[in-house]
């Protein structure tokens, strides 16, 4: 599981991380080049993105070394929302930056705009890895990776939640109706381009946070 | 009561009736979100005891029923089956909004699931504000509304006229900040 | 045992073959049940479809999203100190605890860390809001089987709980509490000795319901052997908390993970039994509302002296990262997968919520029972609806 690394103690926190270079070591043994990228943070935490190809084929090479607890599985919309964060200060010079409307993908790299993003834990061992896939879009707009439902029963309802939420579509699974929203919904409400329609109409008004504060209030975060 | 439905009823006789009713009030709870809890608390609590206002908390459906507190966020799902409930209740009938949520959507005033206010589907006839409010605070919204319907033209409810104080220019209780008597 | 005479038993015979083809008749049409979405068996607005073979359910599930409030999307237009106001609402019977996994992944993105005091006092109030949702729970388990009584003591002695939390934080139910670097204020005077006693409270409360309810027969005949979930199945479906440890898992985050809490300060037991069964999951709980009190018992005892909030910048900005802190919440392993890129708010907050793995496995647990156990099965597994729907 995710281990802060104490303060006190992190010149004792091994750089080397000799159980997850060993998990990592054995996945790349099992699927070979499908372990595309891999970003560790020694000793708190493990990221490996897999091709989506083989997204079903991790699954189960990390269930067949023991990571048999299924966390979550997820998706991520990696694309910069076109209507801001809804927290900006209104009044403030909207800034023409390049680079704020790029895809820019976190940990492990990635290519596409979404990604696939799951969770399995080993119990014994106790340690977590947090597995990426990307998902490439095809020509329709259409986007598919295999079912994790034959590795993890537990799967089921998540990859309707994220079916229903990011329009990925998953291969194998036998039933992806809606979940949440009611069927006539139109969207997938958690891509970055699903607007809010009642922030659109009255954007939020008790921004006060942003605004200037006086002087004399700079050292107001260390009060106790 | 023949007099009752064909709205024709003398004004003492009106308020001995109201405060019959208003003391007798069958509540159904319609608990959806975290507000159900603290109205649990209101209702079912040794601490808070709703019954001694006159209030029973018993009624297994809404057929029963002349009181439903609408208590958490409605969503747009849940909708259909919040009206369907309240047109199932039988005349005369009031409706509690209990927390920001049933009020205008709350916390949740910009999400693309939850009905902004359940106003927007059935009347409401007390807003009891606060996220979540306290136990207290619901019961000052069932004095309050025992305080209007002892107010009430019972006729005028009885032809389907919604609220009509038995006196025209008798004071509109202001429910939260109003003055009980 | 008397004898049965030839004409008995071809009527019995008869009657027995009578039943089969109504048994045959009745499978092709199958018989569908609606529970809910307003049941009073089913706290909360979960609906539950069941389709039956006379008393047995053949097929069921539960259909969430009655109160789905897109709480995913709604962090990506809030702030991180207006992220935890929102996310206290999704388990809300032991809202403390919500925010303290969230403040944990955005201090370890900012790589700060609260003083000890702070983790102190966030260590007892995630423990005192186990307790209110715990014992809430364990009241709520008569209603389910017909009695009334436990719920009555259950709203009791929860009220000393919350008014302690209230005391403490001035919310009796979204305190809203917990900042990024540390607490928003320090205990107020008399806290701890009024503590004590309300723990003596529970320990009492606890020991009442053990004696009414799980002593009682009709509730253990209603729970033993129902709804057994072994343990491979259980680690599937990513069940956690107490319904993990019943299935014989031995696994507590609290004492399995290493965090800016005060567990390593304590001593206290991890239950697990090996049954698997209602009766197990509705038992731990039972044990680990004893434990939190010991808990906070000795939290109180060691708690040091200092200040309660590190330093931090007035307007948060958290570095880009990805952070993922997961936490032992009254209702299983709650989690929060943060993603920030340097802004003011979170890009994306994926809420791993308990009771949403914990009622996915229903369709495989309530295969092949008969109708009343659902609602014992239901309860035994324990969620809150908030934090199915997020
Ligand atoms: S008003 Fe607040 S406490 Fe009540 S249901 Fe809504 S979020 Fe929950």
């Amino acid at each position: 599981m995710a281990q802060l690394s104490d303060t006190g103690t992190s010149e004792e926190t091994p750089v080397i991380d000799e159980l997850r270079d060993e998990i990592v070591a054995k996945l790349r043994s099992d699927i070979g080049d499908a372990v595309i990228d891999v970003h560790q943070i020694p000793g708190v935490d493990l990221w490996v993105r897999v091709s989506a190809d083989a997204w079903r084929a991790a699954g189960e090479a990390l269930r067949a070394q023991g990571f048999d607890y299924f966390c979550f599985l997820s998706a991520m919309d990696w694309m910069p929302s076109p209507f801001g964060t809804g927290e900006n200060d209104p009044t403030d010079e909207v800034e023409d930056d390049p680079s704020a409307a790029e895809v820019r993908q976190g940990y492990a790299g990635g290519e596409t705009r979404f990604q696939m993003l799951a969770r399995v834990t080993d119990l014994r061992r106790h340690v977590s890895i947090t597995l990426k896939a990307d998902v490439p879009e095809s020509p329709d707009g259409s986007m598919s990776i295999a079912s994790w439902i034959s590795v993890y029963a537990g799967a089921n309802w998540h990859e309707r939640e994220t079916h229903e939420m990011f329009g990925i579509n998953f291969d194998g699974h036998p039933d992806l109706r809606n979940m949440y929203l009611p069927g006539d919904f139109e969207g997938y409400p958690l891509r970055k381009d699903f607007p809010l329609l009642a922030r659109l109409v009255k954007p939020w008004p008790g921004i006060v946070d942003v605004e200037p504060m006086p002087a004399s209030d700079d050292d107001e975060g260390d009060d106790s | 009561m023949g007099l009752v439905d064909r709205g024709r009823l003398p004004a003492p006789l009106t308020k001995l009736f109201n405060i019959g009713r208003s003391y007798s009030m069958w509540v159904y709870q319609w608990g959806l979100a975290c507000c159900a809890i603290e109205m649990g608390a209101a209702f079912g609590s040794p601490r808070y005891d709703v019954m001694r206002l006159g209030v029973i908390p018993l009624p297994a459906s809404p057929r029963q029923a002349d009181l439903v507190v609408v208590s958490g966020t409605v969503t747009d799902k849940m909708a259909p089956a919040v009206k369907r409930l309240y047109e199932q209740m039988p005349e005369p009938k009031y409706v509690i909004s209990m927390g920001s949520c049933a009020n205008c959507g709350g916390p949740y005033w910009d999400s693309y699931s939850v009905t902004k206010g359940v106003d927007q589907i059935i009347p409401v006839d007390v807003y009891v504000p606060g996220c979540p409010p306290r136990p207290e605070a619901l019961l000052e919204g069932v004095v309050l509304l025992q305080q209007r319907i002892k107010h009430e033209d019972m006729g005028a409810r009885w032809r389907g006229e919604g609220f009509k104080p038995i006196k025209r220019d008798s004071e509109p209780i202001v429910v939260g900040g109003g003055p009980i008597e | 045992m008397t004898m049965l005479s030839e004409r008995q038993q071809l009527s019995y015979i008869a009657a027995q073959a009578a039943d089969a083809r109504l048994n045959v008749e009745l499978e092709t049409e199958g018989m569908t049940l609606n529970i809910g979405p307003q049941h009073p068996a089913t706290h909360g607005t979960l609906r539950i479809i069941a389709r039956l073979d006379g008393e047995q359910v053949i097929w069921a599930e539960p259909s969430a999203g009655y109160m789905h409030r897109g709480y995913e999307k709604l962090t990506e237009v809030r702030t991180f100190p207006q992220v935890t106001a929102l996310i206290n609402r999704i388990d809300w019977l032991g809202s403390f605890a919500n925010e303290v996994p969230f403040i944990l992944a955005a201090e370890q993105l900012m790589e700060i860390e609260a003083p000890p005091r702070a983790q102190h006092i966030r260590t007892i109030l995630f423990e005192l809001s186990r307790i209110a949702n715990v014992s809430l729970f364990l009241g709520d388990l008569g209603v389910q089987m017909g009695a009334v009584t436990p719920v009555f003591m259950a709203f009791r002695d929860r009220e000393y709980v919350l008014n302690l939390i209230e005391g403490a934080t001035g919310g009796r139910f979204h305190p809203n509490f917990d900042r990024i670097g540390g607490l928003k204020d320090d205990l107020p005077k008399g806290w701890l000795d009024e503590t004590r006693q309300v723990m003596k409270k529970l320990r009492n409360f606890c020991d009442e319901i053990e004696d009414l309810l799980f002593g009682n027969e009709i509730f253990q005949s209603r729970t033993r052997g129902i709804g057994v979930i072994p343990a491979d199945v259980a680690r599937q479906y990513g069940l956690s908390g107490a319904n993990l440890r019943a299935s014989g898992v031995d696994w507590d985050l609290r004492r399995d993970q290493k965090l800016p809490l005060a567990y390593d300060k304590v001593d206290f037991r991890v239950w697990t039994h090996p049954d698997g069964d209602s009766w197990a999951r509705c038992w731990i709980r039972l044990q680990e509302v004893r434990e939190a009190t010991k808990i906070v018992d000795q939290l109180i005892e060691t708690l040091p002296p200092g200040p309660v909030m590190t330093k931090v910048p007035r307007i948060i900005k958290v570095p880009e990262g990805e952070a993922w802190v997961s936490t032992e919440n009254p209702l299983g392993e709650m989690g929060y997968y943060v993603v920030s890129k340097g802004g003011l708010g979170p890009f994306r907050v994926k809420i791993r919520s308990a009771s949403f793995n914990n009622i996915s496995i229903t369709p495989w647990v309530l295969k092949g029972v008969y109708v009343p156990d659902i609602i014992t099965i239901l309860a035994s597994l324990y969620f809150i609806l908030g934090d199915i729907d997020r």
